[in-house]
């Protein structure tokens, strides 16, 4: 298993370098000039204009500016924020916190809702139950999720003000209250967690299907072991390994989703952040929010694959 | 000699029941004709883009308003039948907001259809060309493959919007340029397979140049399921439009687009909520029919989902 | 205050500040009659304040330091002038020049200002404010490699020289060797809007004890830049003291209770991110926020709810349409009669009431009235007059053409109007004036497009420019040198940036400029600079180089319980110390 994991860390390495070269081609590539938005409406003259330049080394070559970079990411040294002027990675850490909350409650969801409403459809196949569930998912899929965030925001907060409208705190109330936080967090995460909960639902309907109707099950009733055994030891197991396979994709639709989302909810979080510093030409936050993004996508799928791994004794880990 | 094909036509008739060979199009268009779920998407499909392309006729002569005008005494009127161009209400700035619907659709279909379009394109080339050649050229794009991958796609999308500020055409090219992938795995995959079947050794044989064989014999192959593929994309390609311009990227006003027409919605959502519910609606309808129809397809087109001969 | 804007939440997130462009004199310095007399409301004068309570504002951006030296933003300035106070404020209504921390004198030539620090003043760790710590706020500005604001200090003597690193010490400051609390600061020439410059936000004292290990001899540039106080300031000499920043949340201050003025009457001050303006509209409506602006549109329906109190006030600053003088592609522009007739020929009392609900003033010049500089001597209006602007179009040559364009010498009177998506009331303004516009026989068509890119194209001088809708936020001072002098027009060929996009120049305006800028005779008295702005005004007013659109009205709005507050166009937080929340 540890050359498992190590082979894929260092399969890993050359989509990093990959990753960082788009990054930084789309960031630097663009038309503008980040040091005369920022300075937009001060009094600073073109010499002050052009020693910012030159202190953010934005007056170099290209491609040495990339080599420059890249070695810094390396010591883990993003540069500092053109607008905050503070260390770009360090600005994230609160951010980063507050996306993985989102999308570790909406993974959750997804899994608590998707798994048994596709295990439901496929063993109510053919009934109403089925058929909703079928259109449920499809329509999950075509949702537009700031549109239905808008949607549920009228209905939950304007008119029946039951959850607040937006943002993550409420004034006065203590960082680490958590009631507080679960109010602010229930009208996103369930958005977040839609396009997964059809996914899953599908996918498990499918794979459900597929196993009812397999040998060993038909040999596990032959045996008279209580249907409820029978689904839950050998079907479940085998039907889980399409879920982990899903993950993949859910996780990516949880981080790019996360930017609409949080932009429709003012949650303070790595998407929106970086959007924003995108808007501002905010070069190193720009860059470093996508590398952090990439980052823990790739991460995610690491242990994707050594879950994957584990859970299938089809596949050898040597 | 009509008296003995009458006689084998005979005996054949009572041995053995003989069925007529389907292909496999004819086999999917039986399929798809008994789909009524598919049927009905494809209907309202059609009907969506006929509206759209219909827009500047019925702008003119039914609504009698522009997708333009604005008549800021009447801002957030609450939808009326007179004038009709009331219909479903009017925005901040007194625009109609049916005439703006549909011209809305207009945008986010076109852009859709030719941004696919380009994703197709690409996928195809990449994904036969790495299929087909394998060694360095597979190496090379596996890695850009999985690179890609490795960025939330939606993420990139809408980070390279704001940076980027591109007008329609070019953000059509964005995306035609991020949501490839997909399509060009399968292509790799398929064309991995095909190639060693004998057709293909057979027209290696006789000569045929590389192109030939890939284009003309391995293409027509996977096509179908490429369909399929690119129905699914439009859609995801709608929405991905419409969330670069509900955060006003991509396409501006005054032009409408379903996506920007909710732009402005958090500060209206309380005063007029009616404005809120026709774009998503509309896009939501979109792309639920580009779905069914992609399922649809599929299904038709699989093998094992039994059809006229089940 | 923010600044009442139509707005999506993200481009205002980073932007809102700079959606108007800021050719301020100084961030937003505080003014008042000088301790002991209040200005403000005199009924609650009388009841005694109570104490505790939470103010709360509302913001559409979050801050980004709270450093004075590195403030570029709205959202900043707010809070770092609630934690360090300023030598010198602004009357809120008059705008005129008061002490706060100090007072000073001018000597008789002009040159040299003497400020004495009040005996009172001193930072929340007990120690006196003395004139060493405004030292080292220069020194911060002079060694700083992030600031912008440099030139706020050119024309101090010694400090170009200290600057580069020819000079150890600013030879033009001296502090009073017998009182450390007396300083004197000479320039190098009388500039009228310098006092601002010097005295005003940017000017305001640093905590020597703190900052002084990162501005010493040997000190690097990245010292000060990226200190940690410059995020978590710990003494400071205003009426609040840090707390917590919640990134894109929420800044929370706490009472300093060791400030000079006195201790404030409430317990907290929260800035708190929101998403819009709406927002904050309805935050004010169900009690959230404590104090912020609406928008016209939404003062009908706040004027209904029986819970607030709206204080009106005229915006410094204005919203405009400017005209490239230069275009190669709209010609007509370049004609003084062109201009005049597009000034007649669009009803901007019509558009006021359309876009701002009434809420504004038309503009025919530079100056807003609440300004001293706002000139006296009548002006000319530009009374919405159809057939006048059509006449002076012909004047100019300009024939209607068979298809109902105007047209000279061959070429169509084509005319882009340009402004910035994403605000409404600009957008409206644009669609507005391309629609009065061709009826006139002009092809005007509005173009909104993203701010940055806009932006860049206004500093440059770029070309395809024709016709701009934008706003100008005025500062402290009416000097308008960095919009209107010759200097200031961008030249793309040059490599030359700057304000000054129409392209207009006019000796005579330049020279009143210079003359109420850095007077000959050294006299920066009002009457003297006033003078000089009636003839800058009435040059502006012929030319027209923008239409000047109009200035809008602030709306304030605040809970009926907040007592003391009593905003102006100058400052609104000019007396934070003295409000208290009535329960």
């Amino acid at each position: 298993m540890r050359t498992f994991i190590l082979r894929r860390l260092i399969y890993a390495i050359p989509t990093l370098v990959g990753i960082s070269i788009i990054t930084f081609v789309i960031v630097r590539l663009a038309p503008g000039d980040p040091i005369r938005l920022f300075t937009f409406g001060s009094r600073a003259t073109s010499e002050d204009i052009e020693a910012l330049r030159h202190l953010y080394g934005l007056d170099k070559p290209l491609p040495l500016q990339y080599v420059d970079w890249l070695m810094n990411i390396l010591r883990l040294d993003f540069g500092q924020s053109f607008i905050y002027h503070q260390p770009a990675a360090a600005l994230f850490l609160d951010y980063v916190w507050n996306t993985l909350q989102l999308a570790l409650v909406a993974l959750a969801l997804q899994l608590l809702i998707g798994v048994p409403l596709g295990v439901i459809a496929a063993l109510k196949r053919g009934t109403w139950i089925d058929s909703v569930i079928r259109v449920l998912s499809v329509a999950g899929h075509a949702v537009p999720t700031f549109w239905l965030g808008l949607v549920l925001i009228i209905f939950f907060a304007v008119q029946l003000r039951w959850l607040p409208t937006g943002g993550i705190t409420t004034v006065g109330k203590d960082q680490w209250d958590i009631l507080d936080r679960l109010r602010h967090m229930l009208l996103p995460a369930i958005v977040l967690s839609l396009t997964g909960i059809a996914l899953y639902s599908r996918i498990l309907r499918t794979e459900t299907l597929d196993v009812l109707g397999q040998d060993y099950v038909r040999t596990a009733h032959a045996k008279g072991l209580r249907e409820r055994t029978v689904m839950f030891v050998h079907a479940l197991r085998n039907a889980l390994i399409p879920v982990v396979t899903a993950l993949g994709g859910i996780l990516a639709g949880l981080v790019g989703g996360a930017l609409v989302v949080e932009t429709v909810f003012s949650w303070p979080g790595l998407g929106r952040f970086t959007f924003a510093a995108a808007i501002a030409k905010d070069y190193p936050v720009i860059q470093a929010g996508v590398m952090i993004s990439s980052l823990l996508l790739v991460i995610s799928y690491i242990i994707r694959d050594i879950v994957y791994a584990v859970v299938d004794p089809r596949i050898s880990v040597r | 000699m009509a008296t003995t094909t009458t006689a084998i036509k005979a005996t054949t008739a009572t041995d053995v029941l003989v069925r007529p060979s389907r292909s496999l199009w004819s086999n999917a268009w039986w399929k798809l004709r008994h789909d009524r779920l598919t049927l009905a998407a494809f209907v309202v499909l059609c009907l969506l883009a006929l509206l759209a392309a219909a827009a500047d006729l019925l702008a003119d002569n039914v609504f009698q308003y522009s997708f333009a005008k604005q008549d800021l005494l009447h801002t957030y009127e609450k939808p009326a039948l007179d004038p009709i161009a009331y219909l479903l209400g009017t925005d901040e700035i007194g625009r109609s907001q049916v005439v703006r619907l549909l011209y809305g659709g207009r945008v986010s279909l076109a852009v859709g259809f030719v941004a696919a379009l380009v994703n197709l394109t690409i996928g195809v080339v990449l994904g036969l060309s790495a299929g087909y050649f394998r060694g360095v050229v597979d190496d090379l794009f596996t890695w850009f493959v999985t690179t890609l991958q490795s960025i939330p796609t939606l993420f990139l999308l809408l980070i390279i919007g704001a940076i980027w500020e591109p007008g329609p055409v070019q953000l059509t090219i964005i995306i035609g340029a991020l949501f490839w992938t997909g399509i060009s795995l399968y292509c790799r995959g398929q064309t991995f397979s095909l190639r060693e079947r004998e057709f293909v050794i057979a027209a290696r044989t006789i000569g045929a140049r590389d192109r030939r064989i890939m284009f003309n014999h391995i293409l027509p192959n996977i096509l179908p399921l490429i369909f399929v593929l690119a129905a699914i994309d439009v859609g995801g390609i709608i929405l991905a439009e419409s969330a670069l311009s509900f955060l006003g990227l991509g396409i501006l006003p005054p032009t409408p687009s379903w996506g920007n027409m909710l732009t402005g919605a958090t500060n209206y959502f309380v005063r007029a909520p009616w404005l809120v519910y026709p774009p998503g609606a509309m896009i939501f309808l979109t792309v639920l029919c580009l779905y069914l129809i992609g399922d649809g397809l599929r299904d038709a087109l699989d093998p094992r989902v039994k059809g006229r001969e089940g | 205050m923010s600044h009442p804007r139509t707005g999506r939440a993200l481009i205002a997130a980073l932007a809102a500040s700079t959606l108007v462009a800021t050719a301020c004199a100084g961030g937003t310095p505080s003014a008042s009659s000088g301790p002991g007399a209040s200005a403000s409301a005199s009924a609650a004068a009388s009841e005694k304040p109570q104490q505790g309570g939470r103010i709360i504002e509302g913001t559409i951006s979050d801050i980004a330091t709270m450093q004075p030296v590195l403030v570029n933003d709205t959202a900043s300035g707010r809070i770092t002038g609630l934690l360090y106070d300023t030598l010198i404020q602004q009357d809120p209504k008059s705008g005129e020049v008061k002490p706060r921390m100090a007072s000073y004198t001018t000597s008789q030539d002009g040159l040299t200002y003497t400020f004495t620090i009040n005996d009172k003043a001193n930072w929340s760790d007990g120690k006196p404010i003395t004139g060493q710590d405004w030292l080292t706020a220069v020194t911060a500005v002079a060694k700083s490699a992030k600031t912008v604001r440099k030139s706020n200090f050119q024309d101090v003597q010694g400090f170009n020289d200290f600057k580069d690193g020819k000079a150890t010490t600013i030879s033009g400051i001296s502090i009073d060797s017998s009182n450390p609390k007396k300083f004197s600061v000479k320039m190098t020439k009388v500039s009228c809007p310098a006092i601002l410059d010097l005295a005003g936000a940017v000017g305001s004292p640093l905590p020597t004890q703190v900052f002084g290990k990162y501005l010493t001899a040997t000190s690097k540039p990245e010292d000060f830049d990226n200190a940690p106080e410059n995020t978590n300031p710990q003494v400071v000499s205003g009426p609040f003291l840090f707390k917590e920043w919640r990134k894109s949340d929420q800044v929370i201050l706490g009472k300093n209770d060791k400030y000079w003025q006195g201790a404030p009457n409430v317990d907290e001050y929260v800035y708190k991110v929101v998403a819009n303006q709406t927002a904050i509209t309805n935050g004010l409506k169900t009690g959230e926020l404590t104090f912020g602006s609406i928008q016209a549109k939404d003062l009908a329906d706040m004027q209904t709810v029986d819970s607030v109190k709206i204080t009106k006030y005229q915006n410094l600053g204005y919203t405009f349409i400017g005209w490239n003088t230069l275009s190669p592609t709209a010609v007509g522009l370049a004609d003084k009669r062109v201009r005049q007739a597009l000034a007649y020929g669009i009803d901007m009392d019509a558009v006021i009431k359309a876009v701002v609900f009434g809420e504004a003033t038309k503009q025919v010049a530079h100056h807003v009235p609440v300004q001293w500089a706002y000139p006296s001597t009548p002006l000319e209006q530009y009374k919405y007059d159809k057939a006048k602007a059509e006449q002076l179009l012909k004047d100019a040559g300009w024939v209607k053409g068979s298809d109902g364009i105007l047209a000279k010498d061959g070429k169509k009177f084509n005319l882009t109007i340009s402004t910035n998506s994403g605000n409404t009331e600009r957008e409206t303004l644009a669609q507005v004036a391309a629609d009065q516009y061709k009826q006139l026989g002009i092809n005007a068509v509005a173009k909104p497009e993203a701010f940055q890119g806009l932006v860049t194209k206004l500093t440059t001088g770029d070309q395809t420019l024709e016709a701009t809708i934008i706003g100008w936020s005025l500062g402290g001072d009416p000097d308008p040198y960095q919009i209107w002098h010759s200097s200031q027009i961008p030249n793309p060929a040059k490599n030359v940036t700057g304000f000054g996009f129409t392209g207009f120049k006019d000796a005579a305006m330049d020279k009143a400029i210079e003359d109420g800028r850095n007077p000959a005779n050294g006299d920066c008295s009002t009457a003297a600079r006033k003078k000089s702005y009636e003839t800058f005004n009435k040059i502006l007013n012929e030319n027209q180089p923008y239409n000047f659109g109009y200035a809008n009205n602030v709306l304030a709005v605040s809970q009926k319980s907040l007592q003391s507050f009593a905003p102006g166009s100058f400052s609104t937080t000019y007396n934070v110390y003295e409000w208290w929340i009535k329960k």
